[in-house]
C-alpha cells in the first residue's frame, strides 16, 4: 500500500485537504486493501464514539450541577470591602459584587462572628486590627497541609494561589454543623482571611475538591495571579513557610 | 455594572457543557467516582480562571486542557502518596481484571482502560468528543505531529484489543 496508516487515519478522520483526498478516494476505488484499511478506521472510531453515548443522557449530579448554578442569597461577608469601607467612611460600592456590598454595609463582622460563636463554640480565628486572623486547626491546616491532603480535624485546604501581590492564598473548608468555607491570604506571619461563606453540606467522605461557595471562587478570581499552584510548587511555598519569594522583574 | 463578567460567561456555558464533561472525564479516569470529581474540581479551576479564557476561543476544548492537567496532576500525587502509603484502592483501574477476559473480545471501555495515559487522552478528544488534530493537540499542549502519532499508536492497540478473532499478536 503506498500510503501510510496515518495517513489513511487522518482520512477517516476527515482531515485532509482536497488534493489528498481525491488521491486516497482514487486508490479506495482500485485498490480493495486501502478501502479496508479506511473501513476499518472508521469503524473503530464509531465504536468508540458510540461506547461512551450514554454518558451524556445521564442526569448531571446535584453537586456538579449546584457549581454552575447562579449564587444563591447565602451569607456572605467580603472581609476586605468591610475593612476599607470602615477606613474610608465613605461607602464604596464594589463594581464587580455589587450585591455584596450593601450586604458588607449592613452586616458588621462583630454581628457574624457573634452568630458563629453562637453555633460553634470555637471559631478557629480571631479579629485583630487587620481583620480576621485564622488560629488553631485552621492556622495550622493552612500552614502545613497540601492541598487535598487529609486536612487537620474539621479544616481541608483546596487551592492555593499567588495574588496580584506576590502573596500565597489558600482556599479552604470547614466541615462542621454549619459548613464554612472561605480564602486566606498570608500577611507576615499570619493567615488573613478575605472573605468566608457558608458551603454546602457534604454528603458522605469528603473529597479534596469540595465544592467553593460562588462567594469564596469570586474572591479568588479577584485575587488570583496566573494559575493555581501545581503540587510541587505548593509543597515548595509551604516548605519556605509560605513566604513570597523575591519577585522577578515584571 | 450589569454587563456579564467573564466570570458569568464561563459559569453560564460551563453548565451546557456538564454532560460532556463528564464523558470527557469517565473516557480519561475509567471511573466514575473520580470521572465526577475530576469535573468538579476543573469547574472550580476554570471559574477560578474565568479571566484567562479569550472568548472568541470554545470553551470546551479550554476546559478539556483543565481536566487534563488536574488529571496528570492526579495520578503524580497519587503515586507519590503510594509510595508513603500502602494503596487504599488497589483496584482503582476498572475493567483490567481477570485473566480469562484475554481470550475474549474486551468491551471498548476495558480496551480503553489498557491504553497508556497519553494515547487515551489522544482518542478521547479526538474520536469521542469530535476535535479535530489541531484542537485535540492544543488542548493536550502538544506538537500536532505528536498528537497523530499518539492517535495512530492508541487505534492500533485498541484494534488488536478489540478483533473478536484475536488475530496473530
Amino acid at each position: 500500500m503506498r500510503f501510510s496508516n496515518e495517513l489513511l487515519m487522518a482520512f477517516a478522520d476527515g482531515e485532509l485537504d482536497l488534493v489528498e483526498r481525491a488521491e486516497i478516494e482514487a486508490a479506495m476505488a482500485v485498490d480493495p486493501e486501502v478501502a479496508l484499511a479506511v473501513e476499518r478506521h472508521r469503524r473503530l472510531a464509531a465504536r468508540i464514539q458510540e461506547a461512551y453515548q450514554d454518558v451524556l443522557e445521564e442526569p448531571v449530579p446535584a453537586k456538579l450541577a449546584a457549581l454552575v448554578s447562579p449564587p444563591a442569597a447565602a451569607p456572605v461577608v467580603r472581609l476586605a470591602d468591610h475593612r476599607s469601607a470602615r477606613a474610608e467612611t465613605a461607602a464604596r460600592p464594589s463594581a464587580r459584587l455589587p450585591y455584596w456590598a450593601a450586604m458588607a454595609a449592613s452586616v458588621t463582622i462583630g454581628l457574624l462572628v457573634g452568630l458563629f460563636l453562637l453555633r460553634e463554640p470555637a471559631p478557629p480565628w480571631e479579629e485583630s486590627g487587620a481583620g480576621l486572623i485564622a488560629k488553631g486547626d485552621l492556622d495550622y491546616a493552612l500552614t502545613t497541609e497540601l492541598a487535598g491532603g487529609d486536612g487537620v480535624d474539621d479544616v481541608r485546604v483546596g487551592i492555593s494561589f499567588r495574588d496580584r501581590a506576590g502573596a500565597y492564598c489558600r482556599a479552604f473548608h470547614l466541615q462542621q454543623d454549619a459548613p464554612l468555607a472561605g480564602l486566606a491570604c498570608r500577611a507576615g506571619s499570619e493567615w488573613r482571611l478575605q472573605v468566608i461563606a457558608a458551603a454546602a453540606k457534604q454528603e458522605g467522605e469528603l473529597r479534596p475538591a469540595a465544592a467553593m461557595p460562588m462567594a469564596v471562587l469570586h474572591a479568588i478570581d479577584a485575587a488570583i495571579d496566573g494559575n493555581p499552584l501545581d503540587a510541587a510548587a505548593e509543597s515548595a511555598a509551604r516548605d519556605a513557610g509560605w513566604q513570597a519569594p523575591p519577585e522577578l522583574a515584571e | 455594572m450589569s454587563t456579564p463578567t467573564p466570570f458569568d460567561q464561563v459559569r453560564g456555558q460551563l453548565g451546557e457543557l456538564l454532560p460532556r464533561l463528564r464523558r470527557f472525564a469517565r473516557v480519561i479516569t475509567r471511573n466514575v467516582h473520580d470521572a465526577d470529581d475530576l469535573v468538579q474540581v476543573a469547574v472550580e479551576k476554570a471559574l477560578a480562571r474565568a479571566a484567562q479564557w479569550r472568548p472568541e476561543s470554545r470553551l470546551d476544548n479550554w476546559v478539556f486542557g483543565i481536566m487534563k492537567n488536574a488529571w496528570i496532576d492526579e495520578i503524580r500525587s497519587r503515586r507519590r502518596r503510594d509510595r508513603v502509603h500502602a494503596p487504599e484502592e488497589a483496584g482503582l483501574a476498572v475493567g483490567d481484571s481477570s485473566a480469562d477476559m484475554r481470550d475474549i473480545a474486551l468491551s471498548v471501555q476495558a480496551a480503553m482502560a489498557r491504553l497508556p495515559e497519553d494515547q487515551r487522552l489522544a482518542v478521547a478528544l479526538v474520536l469521542v468528543e469530535g476535535l479535530s488534530y489541531k484542537e485535540a493537540s492544543e488542548a493536550l499542549d502538544i506538537p500536532i505531529g505528536t498528537l497523530t502519532s499518539r492517535l495512530a499508536r492508541g487505534r492500533e492497540a485498541l484494534q488488536a484489543m478489540l478483533d473478536d478473532t484475536g488475530g496473530p499478536e
